[in-house]
This record gives structure tokens, sequence and C-alpha cells, in this order.
């Protein structure tokens, strides 16, 4: 029998949602001919910007964030010169490629990773989409601060979008500054925290200037993917729990693998960044069933990005690890 | 299919690091031996040879003995022995027969070994056909290199399926300078490799978008081109990015010196320091236009001394242009000058833009 691989790869939380969840996207599979309810797409709108603390006619919601990452990219990309980092959430980067008539990585350089301020400053100096991922994917680090954020959308050839996928685990946002600056958006998702991955659901948090953007974006989410959300919304306590049981794991799988001299960046979100000498090890990992991501296309060798599973997972990954290493060490 | 494979293996290639010596250049080995050094190439082919999926299809031309032949022996393939040695192998022996399997027809080049092996390799086949670098040597800084004897046997399929080829840098690293815990290098030329980004990097994320690196410097290329003055008097570097600018302004470029050109037109080839100068007397608007050597980042100071600290001021840091695929820049901590000038070096450092793309920069970090 074929063993199932440990998926270390996707940045999802192990854990299921609660069964009342579950049981709400199964109740709606009994109206599956049918598109979602426009006044439940509208309540969930309304749990959204209640959750985020924001007014509800700024939230948008969509079929996962990269889509709507994707759409403002796509929406202002003319006349307009897009900024992203380097390395940076890669459905970002792809839409940026394929749509801007002028992009501008900001290369993050290890080991430290930082965002040069200054430097993201002198690039505003025409109109502009920023787009940073904070915490940053794949690196895991906070690249903006409040201050930051206040200096660049007080310039309004501006337009700044602040993806927070991993908002709930860093407990970092802008998402209050957006109803006094038009030109600041806020992307979210319900895929890690809340547990959804499968449901794919996404919203942004837009100023009023990414308003005409959206203003024909009308997403019919899958009636599962709705419902679960709704009620995942009614029983947000259990987001809590995700988080510190992730968080939980992370650190002790940070303290881990620093005990086996493999270099891992400290976290502010469900993942870590680890560089290993041991070449190929997403490869190596991969061959003993335990799923990490590469990340050879976007950084030096070594990199690998791990997502934190359940103890068990997480164990099974460290197992494998210590055993490739030893075998490495042996045949060098 | 590409389906005719040749195999040259250094046997004393990697002898030196075990035994605490900084290389087998030369006489070295003779040392190695001394110390007690064994044979590290044999388990690095075998593991490479043993895991290439496509055995059955190919067609294997061999050097002989312990250069090829007895490391096949192992395994169910029918070959055929290029070339005689001697008990004691030489540079010139693994120069002579991979020349003499290009002319066989071989299709593509297996070689085990270090940066001296890939000099010696690059010495005989130039470009003329692709080659996949086994590491085996106690120096493989040269980033011709796969990762690994496994990740080799994987670009072997991957060339044996049709994948594109790319060019990769053939490093000169100084062995005296290395068993000092220095790093001299300098750039010695390019081979090809079969392009494996794809194999290597398994996840959704990169899945559509690797555009191979030789479109990659077409489309540089073309946008630098784009954007030229006709005025201006413009030193291209060294590498094959350097060469796609001037293949798409149609003029000759040396691969590993510095030409110059302005209107269109050639107006210096292979330039040293006094022609540089000479140029720049005649010329007001100059700019440099370089590209970062792979695996290190040096845009100056390495591969490209003729750009002395005397030119680089004379030229002005604002009228630098860096040029470099994605790829080869996602593989780079930062970009480095080591110009001999540490004023020149501090003044450069900081970040640049690279232009990676049509309309597409990057912010690099430069450091000295």
């Amino acid at each position: 029998m074929l063993r199932k691989s440990i998926r270390l790869n996707m940045n999802e939380v192990p854990y299921l949602p609660p069964q009342e969840v579950i049981e709400a996207a199964r109740r709606s599979l009994a109206k599956l001919n049918r598109y979602a309810d426009p006044e439940d797409l509208g309540r969930l709108r309304a749990l959204l910007a209640g959750y985020s603390g924001v007014l509800e006619e700024h939230v948008v919601l969509g079929p996962g964030s990269d889509i709507l990452l994707r759409e403002v990219v796509h929406a202002f990309s003319q006349g307009r010169k897009i900024i992203v980092v380097s390395p940076s959430f890669f459905p970002t980067v792809q839409a940026a490629k394929q749509f801007a008539t002028k992009l501008v990585s900001i290369r993050l350089s290890p080991p430290q990773f930082d965002l040069d301020i200054n430097l993201l400053m002198d690039q505003l100096k025409e109109p502009c989409l920023v787009i940073v991922d904070n915490p940053n994917n794949p690196t895991g680090k906070i690249l903006l601060e409040r201050q930051a954020v206040e200096a660049m959308i007080e310039n309004t050839g501006v337009l700044l979008v602040v993806d927070e996928a991993y908002y709930e685990f860093s407990g970092v946002t802008f998402a209050d500054m957006v109803h006094d600056h038009p030109n600041l958006a806020v992307t979210r998702t319900m895929d890690k925290a809340f547990s959804l991955a499968g449901a794919r659901i996404g919203y942004i948090i837009a100023g009023e200037a990414f308003g005409d953007a959206f203003s024909s974006f009308y997403a019919f989410l899958p009636q599962p993917s709705l419902y679960a959300a709704i009620e995942a919304l009614n029983h947000p306590h259990y987001v809590r729990t995700n988080v510190q049981r992730v968080v939980e794991e992370r650190e002790r799988v940070w303290r881990t693998l620093n005990e086996l001299a493999a270099r891992v960046w400290q976290s502010s979100t469900n993942f870590l960044l680890v560089k290993t000498e041991i070449p190929e090890i997403a490869e190596r990992l991969s061959d003993i069933g335990v799923l990490v991501q590469d990340l050879s296309n976007q950084l030096p060798s070594g990199f690998v990005r791990v997502s934190i599973g359940t103890g068990e997972e997480n164990d099974a990954f460290i197992a494998g690890y210590v055993k490739i290493r030893e075998t490495y060490l042996e045949n060098l | 299919m590409k389906n005719t494979v040749g195999l040259i293996v250094n046997p004393v290639a990697g002898m030196g690091g075990s035994v605490g010596l900084k290389g087998t250049d030369g006489e070295i080995y003779k040392k190695a031996l001394e110390l007690g050094a064994r044979p590290v190439t044999p388990r690095r082919t075998k593991e490479c040879l043993s895991r290439i999926e496509s055995k059955g299809d190919i067609t294997l031309f061999v050097a002989p003995g312990k250069m090829g032949e007895e490391h096949v022996k192992a395994f169910d393939m029918p070959f055929t022995v290029i070339g005689e040695v001697g008990e004691e192998t030489r540079a010139r022996d693994t120069k002579r027969i991979a020349a003499e399997m290009v002319d066989r027809g071989i299709e593509l080049l297996i070689f085990v070994g270090g940066d001296g092996t890939a000099r010696d390799i690059y010495d005989a086949i130039g470009l003329r056909i692709p080659v996949v670098a086994v590491p085996s040597g106690v120096k493989v800084f040269s980033s011709v290199f796969a990762l690994s004897a496994r990740a080799a046997a994987k670009m072997v399929d991957a060339f044996v399926e049709g994948t594109d080829v790319t060019e990769e840098e053939v490093l000169d690293i100084d062995e005296e300078a290395f068993r000092e815990d220095r790093l001299a290098s300098r750039l010695y030329g390019y081979l090809l490799v079969p392009n494996v980004r794809s194999f290597l990097q398994p996840g959704k994320a990169a899945s559509n978008v690797n555009v191979s690196s030789v479109e990659s410097k077409k489309e540089i290329a073309a946008y630098i081109v784009e954007e030229m003055d006709q005025e201006t008097l413009y030193l291209l570097g060294p590498g094959t990015t350097l060469k796609a600018i001037a293949g798409a302004m149609e003029v000759p470029k040396t691969l590993l010196g510095i030409d110059a050109v302005c209107g269109g037109e050639l107006v210096g080839r292979d330039l040293n320091e006094k022609g540089i100068l000479g140029l720049l007397e005649r010329y007001r608007k100059r700019n440099i236009i370089v590209t970062p050597i792979g695996g290190n980042g040096f845009i100056f100071g390495r591969g490209s001394k003729q750009f002395t600290p005397e030119v680089i001021e004379r030229v002005g840091r604002e009228n630098i242009v860096v040029v470099g695929t994605r790829d080869k820049l996602s593989k780079l901590d930062c970009l480095r000058v080591d110009t001999g000038d540490f004023e020149l070096d501090e003044l450069l450092c900081g970040y640049i833009e690279v232009t990676v793309g049509n309309k597409e920069g990057m912010m690099v970090e430069v450091r000295c």
C-alpha cells in the first residue's frame, strides 16, 4: 500500500476546523444545484468586517486572496510601476510579471532579509502599486512597521497592498488604517489560521482608491465554502487555539533544528525558513515521504520552507532530517 | 531523442580533500596518495550512473580504464572505449579524449571531477556540445556543476528527454591561494549544461514560470538595445548575457573580453585598460554594462580586471548597468565588488538595479 506523504509544503494548518464548521459545509450540499444566496454572501462580508474591525463597505470577498491580489495587479498595472519584494508570495510575483508595464523587485538579502525602507521610499517618485507580504513568505519575517506604512501612504501617488495572509500568527495588521487612507488595502485569507485551506475564502480590506477595481467584482463563492466560513466566524475561539498550538510546535521545531546545525530563522507565521548544507534536502525528504517547499527558484541553494504540522508530523520531519544528515555526513 | 553520451572520469579529483590538501591540480595528487588518500570518484560515478533512468536509451562512449571503462562495467550498458591512457592519467588525456568523443558524435558529455577538470573540458570542447558535470573535486566552485551525483543523473535524463540547455560558468581557482585560505578566482569560460531547474523545483509555486535562461537573456538583450542611446559608448563586460546583447545588435562579442559599441557599431574588441581609457577620452557619454559571475556574484574584480578602478571611476557609478537573469540572481546572496581600491568598493556598495527582463528590474545589494 502506498504511504501517504506528510505535507509540510503548503503552509496549511494541520488541524481540522470544529465539527460545526464541517457540518455547515455538509448541509450546504443539499442546495448544490443553486448559487450561493447573496444575502448569505452579505452575512459573511459583515462577519469579516466585524472580525477585522472595519466597515463592511471596505470588505470584498474572493475565492482565495491570491485571486484578489491578481485582480489588484491586473486593475492597477497600467501607468504604474509595480514594486514587489523578492522573495515573495509567488502568485503575486507571477501576476506582476504578467501584467506590469514596469516591475521593480526589491531583493531581501540573506541572512537578515530586511526590507530597506529608505530604498523603497526612493522608488516612490512615480505612480506605483506596492505589494508587500507582511509577514513575508517564505522568510516568515515582519517587513513593515506602522511608521513605514504611514510614510508610504502619505504619498497619494502610491497604492499600497499589504498581504496579511498570516495575520493571526503575527498579530500585526494595518487594516485599521484603511478607513483613513484610501490608497491602502490589506488582503487576508481564511485558508491558514481558520483551518479552511480547502474552502479558499480570501478577502481584501480596501481603501476607497481601490473601490473602482472591485465595483464589478462579485464573487459567487462555492456554497460549502461560504457556509463553512460563516460558521467559522461564529466560533472564532478555535482560531486562537490553532494559533497557540502551531506556535508551540513551531518553537519546538525551531529549537530542535537549531540543535541539528541547520540555520533556522525566527518566524511570525506557521512555517519556518531553513537553510542546510545538505544538497537537495527537499527531494531527499520527499523520497522518505515528507514534503517541504524547495526554494531554489527564489533563494540560493540550501533553502527550504517547512510548514508546521501536527506534533507527530513534525517528529517525522525531524527524524527524516536527522537520518538524511547522518547519511550525508557519512558519505562526505 | 538525443542519446549519444560520453563519460570521462578524473580518477584523482577530490583525493586531496580527505587529507587536508585543497586540490589535486598538477603533481599534488602524488602527495595526496602518500598521505593515504583514496579515490572518491568511483562512488560519485557509480551513484550518478545508477540513478540515470534513461540508461536503456543511451549509446555510451567511455574513456579507458579508471577514466570511465572500469566504472560502467558494473552496469548493464553497452559501451565503446575511446582512446588510450597510461597508468597515470593527465589533464592532456582528459582534453584529448573529450575532443575525440565530440568528433565521434557524442551529443552530451558526462564528466566527473572538480574545477580543474571543468577547465580541461572547456579547453577541449568549449560550447560545441552540452555537459553534465558530476561534482567530485576538492574545489567545486564553478556553477557548471550539478548539485550532486543524483542531480547529475536527472540532468542526463532531462537531456535525453529533450530539455533545453543553458550556459554556466567555469571558474579558475588559484589552488596555491586556496591552500592559504584565500579564494582567488577568475572567470575561465562557459560550458553548456541541460537546463534542469524544473526538475529541482517540484512545488506548485514555480511550475509555470520556468522561462529558459536563454530566453531570459534574449529578453534582457532586446530591452537593453531598445534603450540604448546612439551617442553613448557602451563597454560590454564578459559573459553570455552581454554576448546576447551584442547578438541583438548584430555585432561580434568576445565571450570573456571587454568590447565596446556605439551607435550600433563595434568600436573596440577585447580591450585592455589602456584601450578602454583611450575610448573614454573620445566619448563624452559612456556606460559600463556587466553581469554578475554566477555563484559568487562579482560584478567587478573577478573576470573583468580590465575594468580597473580608474576606468570605473571615470565612467561613474550612475553609468553602470547591471544585467542578469532572475535565475542567476536567485542563487546569489548579493552582488560583490573587489576592485582592489577599497574606497571605490565602498562607493559601489549599496543597492543597484539589475535589469532582469523587459522593463523589469531587481534592486540588489552590492557588498564588498
